[in-house]
């Protein structure tokens, strides 16, 4: 049984518990024990690397430390904090003189970053740790070859070599629900996530056209394992509708959601009902 | 075919030249000195970066603009631009450079070395005080919701206090308190 850190992060737990729940039982079928970290907060996100790059090195090598005394490699649910700790071990374990400067920070806690444990995304842990075959063994009420488009979300994708993951891994775990994985042009765009705070039309514009090429190419539903992405193609389609009366019609499933109903979950299971596009029609998909 | 109009004086200029008594020619080290940017000078300025941009479009310095004005070193002018804020962050530039420039990343350190001069939009130096006093972007408000789906009504193991304290010794907290 593997074990391992849970970091949530702040936005997964305030705003997608559906994404929270949905993993925690996903993690149960498959007998991978994820204890939530003792003593940990935000990562900062990338807003506080662009202003206080110290300030976002030290509270992210703060979290490895923590997670360095128990041993146990750190998984997250969400793309950003995946990001931040996984480049802040990156870089962190390349750069002796921040190392120094951070773990003289770290020291009054009596922690020290000694980049000993991995960060990362619990769809990657899911992938290499459990494996598509044995995903697959538990699927009761496989999907029947129902379109979904993936968004994988940059901080996943890149740098690659920072994060190390390959969009193979989720297009492969997708397919093991019974989906269908729909190509598109755009696969590699940002959501506009990032811009929000600063350029919210863009932000708009962005989701706008990723929207648009999965439509355009058959997509019926989208898959996303960042709850950042996720309120930007979900909660956007709302705006899209309100604002310009324009529907895409792509309900925004979460990957443990998808899996779950695959594993036999009930759409309660899952939170279905909090997915802000209508999700339910995915029910339909299920076959056995 | 148009008639030439009759020309007063001689041909306007076609590109403004640079006044090389603006520049900075340190403003360059300064930048290849911070994290990831030591490839900054193998640039050869073929804008593959501007290319793979999703936005660049719509940017008046344009991502090989930017690496190329640091190089010359057009500091006001770098870190005075809206482009650096604009940036998604979603390193479709950094990760095409065939010359292994941390395009990405440089940019994040041009907002360190703007944010040191406190040149930073205002809805970022909100986000930095978010983090400064609750020590978390987001805070759980809908608790019966987390019950509803069988999860503890409070995130388990979440302290915000070690985020709050060290931020407070660092830039953060001289931004917020300078916005003030």
């Amino acid at each position: 049984m593997p074990i391992y850190n849970l970091y949530m992060g702040c936005s997964v737990p305030a705003n997608y518990p559906n994404y929270e729940a949905a993993m925690m039982k996903v993690a149960e079928t498959y007998d991978i024990q994820l204890e939530y970290m003792e003593g940990v907060g935000c990562c900062g996100s990338p807003n506080l690397r662009a202003i206080d790059y110290l300030g976002w090195l030290t509270i992210n090598a703060r979290t490895l430390a923590i997670a360095e005394k128990n041993g146990h490699d750190i998984v997250t649910p969400c793309n950003g904090c995946f990001g931040s700790l996984k480049d802040v071990y990156h870089f962190l374990k390349h750069d002796a003189g921040y190392r120094k400067k951070v773990n003289d920070i770290l020291k009054k806690d009596d922690l020290e970053f000694k980049g000993t444990i991995t960060p990362r995304h619990f769809v990657e842990a899911l992938y290499t740790d459990i494996g598509v075959e044995e995903i697959g063994k538990k699927i009761t009420k496989p999907l029947d070859g129902v379109g979904i488009a993936i968004h994988y979300g940059c901080h996943l994708l890149r740098p690659i070599d920072v994060t190390e993951f390959r969009p193979e891994y989720l297009n492969q775990l997708v397919q093991a629900t019974g989906a269908s994985v729909i190509e598109y042009p755009l696969w590699k765009q940002c959501c506009g996530a990032t811009v929000l705070p600063v350029d919210e039309n863009l932000a708009i514009r962005l989701a706008r056209d990723k929207l648009k090429s999965m439509k355009e190419s058959g997509a019926e539903f989208i898959a996303v394992v960042c709850p950042a992405c996720g309120n930007q193609l979900d909660l956007q389609q709302l705006g899209l509708k309100e604002s310009y009366g324009e529907e895409f019609n792509l309900p925004v499933l979460l990957y443990p959601q998808i899996l779950g109903l695959a594993l036999g979950m009930t759409e309660e299971d899952v939170g279905l009902s909090m997915n802000r596009v209508p999700a339910d029609s995915i029910l339909n998909h299920l076959t056995g | 075919m148009t008639e030439m109009e009759e020309q007063s004086g001689p041909p306007t200029t076609l590109i403004d030249p640079i006044d090389m008594s603006k520049l900075d020619t340190k403003f360059r080290e300064q930048i290849k000195s911070m994290p990831n940017s030591e490839e900054l000078s193998a640039c050869f300025a073929c804008s593959t970066c501007t290319a793979a941009c999703p936005i660049a479009n719509i940017w008046q310095y344009k991502p090989h603009q930017l690496i190329r004005m640091i190089i010359l070193g057009m500091k006001e002018e770098v870190l005075s631009s809206s482009e650096i804020w604009l940036c998604l962050t979603c390193y479709q530039c950094q990760e095409r450079c065939p010359q292994k420039v941390r395009v990405t990343d440089i940019f994040f350190d041009c907002k360190n070395l703007a944010a040191e001069e406190g040149k930073v939009p205002s809805n970022i130096i909100g986000l930095g005080k978010e983090l400064l006093e609750k020590g978390q972007l987001y805070t759980v408000t809908a608790d019966w919701e987390r019950e509803d789906l069988g999860l503890e009504p409070a995130v388990p193991g979440l302290s915000v206090e070690a985020v709050k304290t060290i931020l407070k010794e660092t830039r953060t907290n001289k931004l917020v308190e300078g916005g003030e």
